[in-house]
């Protein structure tokens, strides 16, 4: 390995000495120039060169399973940070620019432990956000925390906020996804009689137990609750025994595959059930590329969507430009945890991350873009949790997701099935 | 009562005609070549890529475009056969088993690599549409799935029992060195098997693509459930395949309904273990 890095380390000085060259005599210009200036005006900071770029991580899964949504994540990554630079850096740090370091996961979790470390020794960072899945997310914080670099993610494991000082989670935790969804089957019907499916991993266990939990308290009746073995060959005994469950809300605590499946059986059988597929591969573009006019109607669950507010619109208007599709939920949260993170530092006045820490969990904000969080407004309590945070619950309507609950959240009249 | 178990039953026995159709291949290629092919899973994930290219980039619909999938893998088995397998054929079963299994690696992390582990879903017209009779429901995509292949299993069975070729493949596969005694060439009938077993893995790709989604780890939930019904219908069984592999998706769907959504395997395998336990040879049933 360390073989390999030196010789790629030659190969690259080789051709371009005589330009790196030239450009270090710049730069000694430039430099020079700028500390005899400093000396003269009394060390103000001036901009261009004394402004060192601000170094945060990101850490995506950009290959392997999850690297679809990782590649959107960066996209959306890159975005923010150019949004927060063209106006005008941090001007607390005399115009700083922000550096995005953008590390591959690749949808594991042993390579997000040595991802995590290696960027964190190999880069002096002043933050890290990462990483979608909160399986990832989980191990990249502790790596993080023992680090003492600030993390901002928008995962929803509630594991997140237990023991942990430098990790802030500005968007609504998965027992609140679990409450939101259960309150939306009453949209659908006074006496919802919910049908949980759910597959057989961590994942869908913890997610679909918090449903049976909270249930009783919402009034809702759970009239099925049945785990499958994921990646299924045929949905169909499954939508069977939803069938004589005589449920008229279903809940599908699924991944994309075995949720298509479940939606195009309930299709063929003719059942009449609201479909609610929680959040995660629910609410983003490729389910609706997938599943196509079937999904029109369906409800989900997310902690950010694009009509919530003219700033998120405008952000989603340029993604789409650049990318083809809607930014989706857990991209479209990146943008706003960019400019909380820009928030912090022009308060921190400093790139330490410690000090970046301390001013994330001072940040209270309500306008521009680091407020675009359902309800608009953000303040971490000390578990670092957004105490304002909730999920918004969505609906699928002409390919497009549309905020429909809860009332002060909604932007579209629920569209009935 | 009667219309759930019906119900069950009609599910179980319209995707175990796809289970039959990969499995069918896998004890083709076992009872001629005497070879475990750990990666016909994958040529159904083949199958159902070219199913899908043809469906987005000319609107061919799935099940047509087996006209193009079963012949492109029925020749991609004679290569596979003539290049690769004949050179490890041998006394020692190892250099096979590593070959069909590393032919499987690199096939499905070719396909990770070219086509993403993103899912590729056809939508056809029928794709959502079944048919209702009373209380029951037949979904048509599967349907035409199951009829399809039936009818190639039965043409199959008519190639092996009437045609020259056909028998000298059951001659090859009853004792190759007689066969070859006897004036069969086991080199030509060893490609033709294979070309038979992929095209079969093909026309399963095709047949899944209306209502099920391509993925570079889709074939692994094929093979799996090809080499119980392999085992449970005796090695080298065509017709012993076929009905293990009906009995599987019943069993399956049946364990679904009454044990619960994550135990339909169990059945399956408690199904399999019994047999092994009592009927060793398999359920299509002669010792050898």
């Amino acid at each position: 390995m360390q073989k390999y890095r030196k010789r790629s380390s030659v190969g690259k000085t080789d051709p371009n000495e005589p330009r790196s060259k030239r450009q270090s005599r710049r730069q000694f210009l430039l430099k020079t120039g700028g500390i005899l200036a400093a000396g003269a005006f009394g060390a103000v900071p001036l901009r261009g060169w004394a402004a060192d770029a601000v170094n945060i991580g990101a850490l995506y899964p950009t290959t392997g399973s999850m690297a679809q949504i990782g590649v959107g994540c960066v996209a959306a990554a890159k975005l923010a940070v150019e949004m927060v630079n063209d106006a005008g850096g941090i001007k607390s740090l005399g115009g700083a620019k922000l550096n995005l370091i953008v590390s591959d996961v690749q949808s594991d979790t042993t390579v997000t432990r040595t991802e995590t470390d290696r960027l964190i020794s190999g880069n002096k960072l002043s933050a890290i956000h990462g990483c979608f899945a909160s399986a990832l997310t989980l191990i990249a914080s502790e790596v993080a925390e023992r680090a003492k670099v600030p993390v901002i993610t928008g995962s929803s494991s509630d594991q997140l906020n237990k023991g942990r000082t430098y990790t802030f989670t500005p968007f609504a935790r998965a027992s609140q996804f679990a409450k939101a969804q259960l309150q939306m089957s009453k949209l659908v019907s006074d006496k919802p009689k919910v049908a949980v499916i759910f597959e057989n991993t961590a994942f869908g266990t913890s997610t679909s137990n918090g449903l049976k939990e909270l249930a009783p308290g919402e009034g809702v009746e759970i009239v099925m609750f049945e785990p499958y073995s994921a990646g299924f060959t045929d949905a169909s005994p499954l939508i069977n025994k939803v069938k004589s469950s005589g449920a008229n809300a279903l809940f599908a605590v699924s991944y994309l595959n075995d949720l298509i499946l479940i939606v195009r059986t309930v299709k063929q059988v003719g059942l009449d059930v609201a479909i609610n597929g929680g959040s995660g591969g629910f609410v983003i573009p490729d389910f609706y590329k997938n599943v196509g006019k079937l999904a029109e109607g369906l409800q989900g669950v997310a902690h950010w969507n694009h009509d919530m507010s003219d700033d998120a619109q405008k952000v989603n208007a340029e993604y789409k430009k650049r990318t083809g599709d809607f930014l989706f939920e857990y991209a479209g949260g990146l943008v706003a945890q960019t400019f909380m993170l820009a928030d912090a530092l022009e308060r921190a006045a400093s790139a330490d991350p410690q000090k970046v820490r301390d001013a994330l969990s001072t940040l209270d904000v309500s306008s521009g873009y680091a407020a675009m969080a359902p309800g608009g407004k953000v303040k971490f309590g000390p578990d670092g949790k957004n105490i304002y945070g909730h999920p918004v619950g969505v609906q699928w309507q002409n390919g497009d997701l549309a905020s429909v609950f809860p009332e002060a959240d909604k932007r579209a009249p629920l569209m009935k099935t | 009562m009667w219309e759930t178990v019906a119900q069950a039953v009609i599910n179980g026995l319209l995707i175990g005609g796809i289970y039959a159709l990969v499995s069918i291949g896998v004890t083709l290629i076992f009872g001629v070549v005497k070879i475990v092919n750990f990666a016909q899973g994958e040529f159904v994930m083949i199958g159902m890529y070219i199913s899908f290219f043809l469906a987005t980039q000319f609107g061919i619909d799935p099940v047509i475009s087996l006209l193009v999938t079963m012949p492109t893998l029925f020749v991609a088995g004679v290569l596979i056969q003539h290049f690769l397998i004949r050179r490890v054929l041998g006394p020692n079963d190892m250099p096979q088993i590593f070959l069909t299994f590393a032919l499987s690696l690199l096939l499905l992390n070719l396909a990770l690599l070219l086509f993403t582990a993103n899912y590729r879903t056809v939508h056809t017209s029928y794709s959502d549409e079944a048919f209702h009779i009373g209380g029951l429901y037949i979904p048509v995509a599967k349907l035409i799935a199951f009829v399809v292949a039936m009818g190639l299993s039965a043409v199959l069975w008519v190639f092996l029992h009437t045609t020259d070729l056909g028998k000298a493949m059951r001659a090859a596969a009853q004792n190759r060195d007689v066969a070859t005694l006897m004036g069969i060439n086991p080199d030509r009938v060893f490609c033709v098997a294979l070309g038979i077993a992929l095209a079969l893995a093909g026309a399963a790709g095709s047949l899944l693509m209306p209502f099920y989604s391509a993925y570079p780890l889709v074939g692994q939930v094929f093979t799996l459930m090809a080499f119980v019904a392999v085992v449970l219908g005796s090695l080298g069984n065509v017709m012993g395949a076929l009905i293990a592999s009906l009995m599987m998706g019943v069993a399956e769907s049946l364990g679904i309904q009454y044990i619960g959504a994550d135990s339909g395997l169990i059945v399956v395998f408690a199904m399999l273990l019994l047999t092994l336990a009592f009927k060793p040879t398999g359920l299509g049933g002669r010792a050898r």
